[in-house]
């Protein structure tokens, strides 16, 4: 079954580890993984997702991506409220939140924060993934170990539409940025 | 750029390399949306540089691709079959931006990365689709 997956870790450190344990998964045929995206949540509680700097434009699709698929975890109500907050996330590229013109409206800012608040809380990081699992068993005994929480969705439950944004975000390959960038 | 693929470089270890070569050409899908998505983050003379490597790149993963083709089961060709017009497609956009400037070159390069990413995906999805019919068949 193909599945969008969100684990939520207490730390960035247990994010990547999450990252590399899923390429892993892959690696050794027990699930299939076709994306994956890594997004922390700061202590003011913007969201900031770990790619390369690329952009402007890009950026800003980017955060509109990962808003519409954080608010895909919420539910269907959330997909709604997720692409319309997806606008004020940034990215961090090259450790610096991406400035995006919306994030200065007041009501968008603030939609964005709360949300997306019940899946990823401040000081919180996630690894989302785009996986076809025979069985959710190898990821969920996996994610627990490292002390993750999964969140699962059906990719058939999505629309196409709402799925372009983060299909085309998702790195085919595990991406790590570099020290600096996550580091700081 | 080496911390960006690391996994990538794992898989194409020759003690780790995996013997299917679905996968060698996943691995190689890959690492053409990597190339390609470095050289997109650089600007001017230093993207159009590293961009003018990747038509061949993609040409050598489409061939891959095609000789892999034939040894599949029917649902992992078809989606074979849409990465190779990915592929395609890909070079295409990339021998334009390569000719192009300002705009045009913004859109041709968003363009080639969209559909390397997309045929990385589609390639993925065949190797889903050959584990899943080999995990049938195992439970059988």
């Amino acid at each position: 079954m193909r599945n969008y997956i969100a684990v939520v870790f207490s730390d960035k450190t247990k994010a990547y580890e999450a990252l590399h344990t899923l390429w892993t998964l892959d690696d050794l045929g027990a699930i299939t993984v076709h994306g994956t995206t890594v997004v922390h949540r700061d202590a003011l509680g913007h969201i900031q997702v770990d790619t390369k700097e690329t952009h402007p434009a890009l950026a800003t699709a980017i955060g509109v991506g990962v808003g519409a698929l954080l608010g895909l975890f919420a539910g269907p109500v959330g997909i709604a409220i997720g692409v319309a907050a997806g606008a004020g996330i940034g990215a961090a590229a090259g450790g610096i939140v991406g400035a995006v013109t919306d994030m200065g409206r007041a009501d968008t800012r603030d939609r964005a924060l709360s949300d997306t608040a019940f899946v990823l809380d401040i000081g919180q990081s996630a690894v989302i993934a785009d996986v076809t699992e025979e069985s959710v068993s190898p990821v969920d005994t996996r994610m627990r170990e490292l002390s993750g929480s999964v969140y699962r969705r059906a990719k058939s439950a999505v629309r196409n539409d709402d799925a372009w944004y983060y299909d085309s975000y998702f790195y085919p390959y595990e991406y790590v940025p570099s020290r600096d960038m996550y580091y700081w | 750029m080496t911390q960006v693929h690391k996994a990538v470089e794992h898989r194409t270890n020759p003690k780790t390399k995996d013997p299917d070569p679905l996968a060698r050409v996943r691995v190689a899908a890959q690492e053409l949306h990597g190339a390609l998505s470095d050289a997109a983050a650089k600007r001017g003379e230093a993207m159009k540089s590293d961009l003018q490597a990747i038509p061949a790149k993609a040409k050598a993963v489409a061939a891959s691709l095609k000789e892999s083709l034939g040894v599949q089961g029917e649902a992992t060709k078809k989606h074979l079959e849409e990465a190779a017009k990915y592929l395609e497609t890909t070079e295409k956009h990339v021998a334009h931006s390569l000719k192009a400037t300002g705009h045009a070159f913004d859109t041709s390069v968003r363009q080639a990365v969209a559909d390397a990413r997309a045929a990385a995906q589609k390639i993925s999805e065949a190797v889903a689709a050959k584990r899943t019919v080999e995990s049938t068949k195992t439970h059988a």
